[in-house]
């Protein structure tokens, strides 16, 4: 079952458009979300989570279609954008209090449990605690009310590398059991070596790929050679960098010559987004 | 929607703004006074303050991760501020009364607190409520252009509802002179002005739901 399916996504503003985003996340798996600062990761998020008004395209969560469902699968939904940036002079208990009242299937046990685990205390202030505690605050309001797809913009930006990482655990024990799904949205690449199942990609508000973790990397290839042989591959490459030694640059599999005296390798996740990155930059 | 008018009274608007209907109301004791200025502090203060401060806090954000419909969003604001308004008004009027008992034969030159008056306030708050909310659902953070212009429009409705009572003696007849006396007058133009109050306010709820369901959060 899709715990998460967009289809055909089209939002255009004056100097930003989001075309034709559609990507699909299978239950109990997480799913990392990239792209470059300002590429379409919150826009998207927020056509998910209804906030703003797309030109067309579908969003089905859990098998129903959101903008008929929209109340009923809130409620099926944590979701997170940052940190918590509102009424951050008021208690968790005061949060907690009003928050609680919306849903229908909050659980006073669970919220407790998890304020143990994330060893957060009730009568603290918004505004007092750290990123990474707000990060979990969020979690633990999400959990509590059962939700069952976790959507979180940027949940471990700004988070502590040990903190990061506790997250991440926490992640993957929250889909071990195959009932929740996670989609977050980051840009910290790393944090989704760790930890996702799955990629999706977007630049210019055009989603490049997406794909199951170790498929996507293997789907690129990056290549190493001296400015002579730069020549041969150049118009297949999706963009390089020219350095003293010669040249690197990201090539898509299906359009690398095994049988070529270039040296190449499998490239990460950062290594992807940044000669993504840079093809923008070369056609503009 | 139930829901969203507790958090709003519990979260998001100042204990303060609870007591200042008290306060303002006892200005009402200030003798021959134009109480019409006693309804305007809430426009004043209240108002700005409390936009103010759902903007500080974003809630916007907030509200809108809820699983509530945007529609009951806007359903739900408007009753508070009414509840607000309502408070304002409900405990002025008391303190009318016992104005009316404390100087018995004061000559008012301003309109005088009697039931037919609590109708023109109705129908200031009316006024104003309906150009505030369509306003300020444009965007449903940028209150400032819409308070003002809703301030102006209720202050101009007061204006000339004073200053008409005063020039014009068949209207400072009915509302201070023997009219005052006549129960069913009085009855009758607070109830005209009631129900202008949820008119408009309707009205003003309709079109302030129509804007917010194009805005982006």
């Amino acid at each position: 079952m899709l715990a998460l399916d967009i289809r055909n996504l089209n939002k255009t503003y004056n100097h930003f458009q989001l075309k034709d985003v559609s990507f699909q996340l299978e239950k109990g798996y997480i799913m990392g979300f990239i792209g470059t600062n300002g590429a379409g990761k919150t826009t998207t998020i927020k056509s998910i989570m209804n906030m703003i008004q797309v030109d067309s395209g579908e969003v089905h969560i859990l098998g129903k279609n959101m903008a008929e469902h929209e109340i009923e699968l809130k409620q099926e939904i944590g979701c997170a954008f940052g940190d918590i940036d509102f009424y951050t002079r008021s208690k968790i208990k005061t949060l907690t209090e009003a928050i609680k009242k919306f849903y229908t299937n909050w659980d006073d046990q669970t919220y407790n449990k998890y304020l143990k685990r994330f060893k957060l205390d009730e009568n603290k202030k918004i505004v007092e605690l750290s990123t990474g505690m707000k990060v979990k605050y969020s979690l633990a309001l999400a959990l509590s009310h059962g939700a069952k797809l976790l959507i979180l913009d940027e949940p471990t930006s700004g988070l502590d590398p040990v903190s990061r990482d506790d997250l991440l655990d926490i992640f993957q024990e929250l889909v071990m059991d195959g009932e929740i799904s996670i989609l977050f949205s980051t840009h910290i690449t790393s944090d989704l070596e760790k930890c996702a199942d799955f990629i999706t990609f977007i630049e210019d508000g055009q989603i490049i790929q997406s794909s199951e973790k170790e498929a996507f990397l293997e789907s690129y290839r990056l290549l190493s050679g001296s400015q002579s042989q730069l020549d041969q591959v150049k118009e297949q490459l999706i963009s390089y960098k020219i350095n003293s030694f010669g040249f690197t640059g990201l090539i898509r599999s299906e359009d690398f010559d095994p049988a070529s005296d270039l040296k190449a390798t499998t490239p990460n996740l950062e290594e992807i987004m940044i000669y993504f990155a840079k093809r923008e930059d070369m056609h503009v | 929607m139930y829901n969203l008018v507790i958090k709003d009274i519990k979260l998001g608007i100042h204990p303060t703004f609870f007591v200042m209907p008290f306060l303002t109301g006892a200005l009402m004791l200030i003798p021959g006074w134009i109480y019409f200025l006693v309804l305007l502090y809430f426009c004043w203060i209240t108002i700005p303050n409390t936009f103010g401060g759902f903007k500080a806090q974003n809630d916007l954000l907030f509200t809108a991760m809820m699983p509530v419909t945007k529609k009951d969003m806007v359903k739900a604001r408007v009753s508070v501020i009414v509840i607000l308004e309502l408070l304002h008004i409900v405990i002025a009027m008391l303190f009318g009364i016992l104005n009316l008992n404390l100087y018995p034969h004061f000559v008012y030159h301003f309109f005088a607190p009697h039931m037919a008056f609590w109708g023109l306030c109705f129908v200031m708050l009316a006024i104003f409520n309906l150009v505030l909310f369509p306003m300020y659902y444009k965007t449903a953070y940028k209150y400032g252009g819409a308070v003002s212009t809703a301030i102006a429009a209720a202050m101009l409705f007061a204006g000339i509802a004073q200053w008409i009572g005063v020039e014009n003696s068949a209207v400072a007849d009915a509302f201070n002179g023997a009219g005052a006396h006549n129960t069913a007058l009085q009855i009758s133009i607070l109830a005209a002005g009631i129900a202008i109050f949820i008119v408009f306010t309707m009205i003003a709820y309709r079109m302030a739901v129509k804007r917010f369901l194009k805005v982006e959060i």
